[in-house]
């Protein structure tokens, strides 16, 4: 699983850097995917941005003409600006908790001698992984509800009078989302974690710095890379989601996604939609060029 | 390393962090075979009966199977046409292999619902919405990267001297390709196959505008069932999903080997 999202299996390609010619038995190999891509991913993408300085539905409206209207209307509504706030924040915390769960996680998988422990330890933190988002936000819902098992068990144990309110709030989507993306911090980190060269801590160490100390200052530096590229992973993700943040949220918690998807499905605003969908897009390729910038820098080993 | 109290309390926070991701599968599973309409305790006893309501309801077998059907065939064309492209890629060297490799990948973390809504907008401006085919064009898309990341990883482990050899000792391209290349890369398409058939399965974000009411993926389904019912049918999938996937991950355990493919 990690071979797709650790960095040290980048794709950066390691053939020497002459600049070969690409050969016709190439090109054909590469045509069939490069043809999907340009065909059902790159032209709708434009399309969608097209759509969105366009007055309204190309299809379905007469007089459809070119504008800014879109935007402006994005930009001067404290409505849609606070959701896009509220957006960043949700995926900026979900971040920060993913970051304290799943970097011991990771240490421990790179860390960990023995190979069962290893395996055993794969599988636990992947097997949520494999459950899907609906199943696992489901498990989450079945936990933190008013009359869910959390609150229940508490309640029959006599140690609270009413329900906890540990759903349909900010609290309740950012402990599913923290949950579902964990395991690709931990896929992540444990890539560059296993690669710190042990001696250097040992170093510290027998300088006379306690293993705390070693590891504050030796240790995580190093680790930096992998937790830099890991948090851009998950804040992209965490921003994009929309089944968690409905169902835990129950309409309390409003995102970018779940207003586009508003925009669609019930105003049927197609420019509109398509003017959020930019915007968010925008946001999350700044974040890709980052994060590809970054996974390449291991790669090369930049930062060891 | 002695056991310390550093070391003990790191253990206990390790085993709390794993509570923490299993727990909630857990739970699910168990209420999944208890007799009640509520999740609450205490438990009611052992029942079958989610099960009998999941698998005998058309709606999510109709679901189960497009799903299942779907994610067979995307996992398959993107199986071929990712390993075509990656093979090339991984060579690299030629104008513009960067920026190719990173297009491919970018579905990986360009918002889903984002790959789903564009496709949608398109379509429906072509005047076709909402089909099969061009669900499972969304679908290979969106695996795509898990096959390049795979194959890539495979195929930069692996010696490329021997294909050398076999082309110096007057093999043909062809000849070289099905006799060394394949078996070398063979674990890789299978893992990213593996992949591609689960991302498919479990995909949610891209088919949401992409789906039709007599044309809904399983995910699709639960969620909309969690939106009006809150029953343990739901589990009940839940556990069908987990042991698919648990199955799913004993397949690439025994193919392949797990520590083989985590890259460390």
């Amino acid at each position: 699983m990690s071979a797709v999202l650790s960095p040290s299996a980048s794709s950066a390609t390691k053939a020497p850097r002459d600049k070969k010619r690409i050969s016709p038995a190439q090109i054909l190999l590469l045509l069939p995917l490069l043809a999907v891509f340009v065909g059902f991913f790159i032209i709708p993408l434009i399309v969608m941005a097209v759509i969105s300085l366009l007055s309204g539905n190309p299809v379905s409206d007469d007089n459809v003409h070119f504008t800014l209207a879109n935007y402006q209307k994005l930009f001067s509504d404290e409505l849609y600006i606070e959701v896009l706030v509220d957006t960043i924040k949700l995926g900026v915390i979900t971040t920060v908790f993913t970051v304290l769960i799943g970097y011991p996680l990771a240490f421990q998988l790179a860390r960990a001698r023995s190979p069962k422990i290893r395996t055993l330890l794969l599988v636990a933190i992947l097997s949520p992984m494999l459950t899907g988002i609906v199943v696992r936000t489901y498990a989450w819902m079945a936990l933190l509800a008013d009359h869910g098992i959390i609150n229940s068990g508490l309640e029959s144990m006599g140690l609270i009078d009413g329900p906890l309110p540990l759903m349909y709030n900010t609290f309740g989507v950012v402990v599913a989302l923290v949950h579902i993306y964990v395991p690709f911090m931990v896929l992540t980190v444990t890539g560059v974690v296993s690669k710190i060269d042990l001696r250097l801590e040992e170093a510290a160490r027998s300088l006379g710095a306690n293993p705390l100390r070693a590891f504050v200052e030796v240790t995580l530096p190093l680790s930096m890379p992998g937790i830099l590229a890991g948090s851009l992973l998950v804040f992209s993700l965490a921003i994009s989601s929309y089944v968690t943040p409905i169902l835990m949220g129950g309409f309390s918690v409003l995102t970018l996604p779940i207003l586009i998807y508003q925009q669609l499905s019930g105003v049927f605003n197609f420019a509109f939609a398509a003017a959020l969908s930019f915007l968010l897009l925008l946001v999350s390729l700044i974040i890709v060029i980052a994060y590809f910038r970054i996974i390449k820098r291991i790669a090369e080993g930049a930062f060891s | 390393m002695s056991a310390g109290p550093g070391t003990i309390a790191f253990r206990i926070l390790i085993l709390l962090l794993l509570v923490f991701l299993l727990a909630p599968i857990f739970v699910v599973m168990v209420f999944a075979f208890n007799a009640s309409d509520y999740l609450e305790f205490p438990l009611k006893g052992f029942s079958l009966e989610w099960f009998r309501s999941f698998f005998s309801s058309e709606q999510f077998m109709d679901s189960f199977f497009l799903s299942l059907r779907l994610a067979v065939i995307t996992s398959l064309i993107a199986m071929v046409i990712g390993t075509m492209a990656a093979l090339v890629l991984v060579r690299g060297g030629f104008p513009g292999a960067d920026l190719l490799s990173s297009l491919f990948l970018s579905p990986l973390m360009l918002p889903a619902i984002l790959t789903g809504l564009a496709l949608f907008q398109f379509y429906v401006i072509l005047g076709w919405p909402r089909t099969f085919a061009g669900l499972l064009v969304a679908h290979i898309i969106v695996t795509i990267p898990y096959l390049i990341r795979t194959v890539t990883a495979v195929l930069q482990g692996s010696n490329m001297s021997l294909e050398e050899a076999a082309r110096s000792l007057g093999a043909s391209e062809i000849r070289t390709f099905f006799e060394i290349t394949l078996p070398l890369i063979r674990p890789g398409v299978i893992a990213g196959g593996i992949f591609a058939f689960i991302v498919s399965f479990d995909q949610f974000p891209v088919s949401l505008f992409l789906v039709r009411s007599d044309m809904t993926t399983l995910p699709i389904q639960l969620f909309n069932y969690l939106k009006f019912s809150f029953d343990p049918t739901i589990a009940a999938a839940a556990v069908v999903s987990v042991v698919m996937s648990v199955a799913v991950v004993l397949i690439i355990e025994w193919t392949v080997g797990l520590q083989e493919y985590a890259g460390f």
